[in-house]
């Protein structure tokens, strides 16, 4: 019995963030297009660079790709381009994570934020130059301030999920 | 400084490529996997394409089983706002339908009326094929408004058909897979459709604003003033030959329009509650002149112009009948008036009754007793004595038959 608590919170400690990425990439109900005009973010976002950032093997780098490529084509983009940005965004997190002696959520949080600034300027360059998209600015700095704002919220909750539902095993 | 390059290369190797526990691959081979990606589908090779079909199809199935949980919340919400609205809903269609039945018969002479003239102009288009299909995802990303249906290219859909949601015209084909297709809908950003804006005929293009909104482009604002103060529809004008022309697609939001300047269009349909559409492809007819064709022609012919006299009758018969209820107001407001003429002269005839009653009966007395009395009354040349004719004393003296006398 009490193995088969262990095992159930081993995986969810390992794979909810994964559970909670796919699903957030393949619902409908989608955070970054909420209907609203003046509120979206980039749950993926969040969520990728939270848990690679402070977890040592991150939610996993094959997932995080599929993910990617799920989202692309969900969102009906270049098969690709999340990938790429999901990665760089892993990339940056694992380079903040190496150079930090003494972790401060303040400096997470402006990482973060010059992170997505360049990974959506990669996204808009890549879709305006190869693809003609048209691209509505203001939508995407709206989905850029929320998902910088919102960070520190979901920073907050998914450490509170580690420590207080799974802390033991952390 | 030389340290800190050093710790700085040492960090960013690490991050590309230094492998985790769990992990199979470096984070630089999958980035590059990626970029990989994006190079092969700029290239439209049939081994690429086929792949990429695969992979949208697992995704695209995988995504609708992640979905059934959430629509099957929202179709029961759906179904008790559905329940409490019932009634207002009845009594809208029931005003509607009562409406609609009086708009029936000029519609079909109009539409009768279309096909032969767009004929004549070698612009009547047929169904070529015609696809149901169901809704499976319409998950709106922030760079593509689309949908994805259960019809692919299994079905006979092909990349450019044309979707309707009923009547109107939500999208098209940009995408088709083996099971599935996406539609393009209308309210995306970069849906370009050429359009005429129906009474004033003037023709724009128009894209995707808003979940439920579209805007004007290439035409001005002031054009858009009609002095009848109609409703501006906006439909399909059929230039470059995608869309067929006539396709209803919503109506001209003047108030917005005049405050953002911008001109918009609400569609009529509700791109958030598509469950199934009308996947349409469509030819131009070919026609031949033999005799049949002559047959069906005149048949038709006769039939617009039975209708139209039907019509005529029918406009005569509310004419006769606006008449009739015209003349029957003045003949109530005559009867009215001549009532109350009635009225009073009755009232006047009573009054003379009365008055003749009052002085007929003393008269008459005063006549026949005058008869009889008067010469005993009457003053003459011998009896000086009596009373003058016309006189108080006379006619006192008639009165009481003769027994007074003057002294």
């Amino acid at each position: 019995m009490v193995n088969a608590n262990i095992k159930i919170k081993t995986f969810l400690y390992r794979y909810t963030s994964v559970i909670l990425l796919f699903f957030s990439i393949l619902n409908e109900a989608d955070f970054n297009n909420l209907g609203s005009k003046y509120f979206s973010f980039n749950f993926a976002y969040i969520l990728i660079f939270y848990y690679t950032l402070k977890r040592g093997d991150g939610i996993g780098y094959v997932y995080i790709f599929i993910a990617g490529l799920f989202n692309d084509v969900v969102n009906a983009v270049p098969m690709g381009i999340s990938s790429l940005c999901y990665l760089l965004l892993c990339a940056a997190a694992v380079y903040l994570r190496n150079i930090t002696l003494r972790p401060n959520i303040i400096k997470d949080w402006i990482f973060f934020l010059i992170t997505i600034l360049i990974l959506n300027f990669i996204t808009f360059s890549y879709l305006i130059l190869f693809f003609n998209h048209e691209i509505n600015y203001f939508n995407q700095m709206i989905n850029i301030t929320f998902t910088f704002l919102l960070y520190l919220f979901f920073s907050f909750l998914f450490k509170f999920y580690d420590n207080i539902i799974l802390g033991r095993y952390s | 400084m030389e340290t800190s390059r050093d710790d700085f290369v040492i960090a960013i190797r690490s991050a590309f490529l230094k492998k985790g526990n769990q992990q199979r691959f470096s984070l630089l081979s999958l980035i590059l996997f990626s970029i990989i990606f994006l190079i092969l589908g700029s290239f439209n090779f049939k081994l690429i394409n086929f792949n990429r079909t695969i992979i949208k199809e697992v995704i695209y199935i995988s995504s609708f089983i992640a979905t059934i949980p959430e629509n099957t919340l929202k179709k029961a919400s759906n179904k008790v706002s559905d329940h409490f609205g019932h009634y207002d809903d009845y009594q809208i269609a029931k005003n509607k339908l009562e409406e609609l039945k009086k708009k029936d018969l000029s519609k079909q002479i109009i539409e009768f009326e279309n096909i032969e003239l767009k004929k004549l102009i070698d612009d009547y288009f047929v169904e070529d094929s015609k696809t149901y299909a169901k809704v499976l995802l319409d998950k709106n990303s922030p760079f593509l408004r689309s949908i994805i249906i259960n019809k692919g290219s299994k079905n006979g859909v092909k990349a450019g058909m044309i979707v309707y949601d009923g009547i109107y015209l939500i999208g098209k084909v940009v995408e088709v897979n083996f099971l599935t297709s996406r539609i393009l809908l209308l309210s995306d950003i970069n849906s370009k459709v050429p359009v005429t804006i129906q009474p004033l005929n003037l023709q724009a293009i128009m894209s995707g604003l808003d979940k439920q909104k579209g805007k004007l482009q290439y035409i001005k604002g002031e054009k858009l003033i009609n002095k009848e103060n109609k409703e501006l529809i906006v439909v399909t004008s059929g230039l470059g030959g995608v869309f067929k022309s006539g396709i209803p697609i919503g109506t001209i939001n003047l108030e917005n329009s005049l405050n953002k300047n911008k001109i918009i269009v609400d569609f009529y349909t509700n791109f958030s509650q598509l469950k199934y559409v009308k996947v349409l492809s469509s030819k131009k007819e070919f026609i031949n002149l033999d005799q049949s064709n002559k047959k069906t022609y005149e048949a038709n012919k006769g039939q617009i112009l039975k209708m139209n006299s039907q019509l005529e009758d029918i406009k005569v018969l509310l004419q006769q009948k606006i008449i009739a209820k015209e003349i029957r107001n003045k003949l109530e407001n005559e009867n009215i008036r001549l009532k109350g003429i009635i009225t009073s002269s009755n009232k006047k005839l009573d009054e003379q009754d009365k008055k003749i009653k009052k002085y007929s009966g003393n008269n008459i007395e005063f006549l026949e007793l005058n008869l009889l009395y008067g010469h005993k009354c009457r003053r003459t040349f011998l009896k000086s004595n009596l009373f003058k004719i016309n006189t108080p004393k006379y006619k006192d003296c008639v009165l009481k038959k003769g027994l007074i006398k003057n002294n």
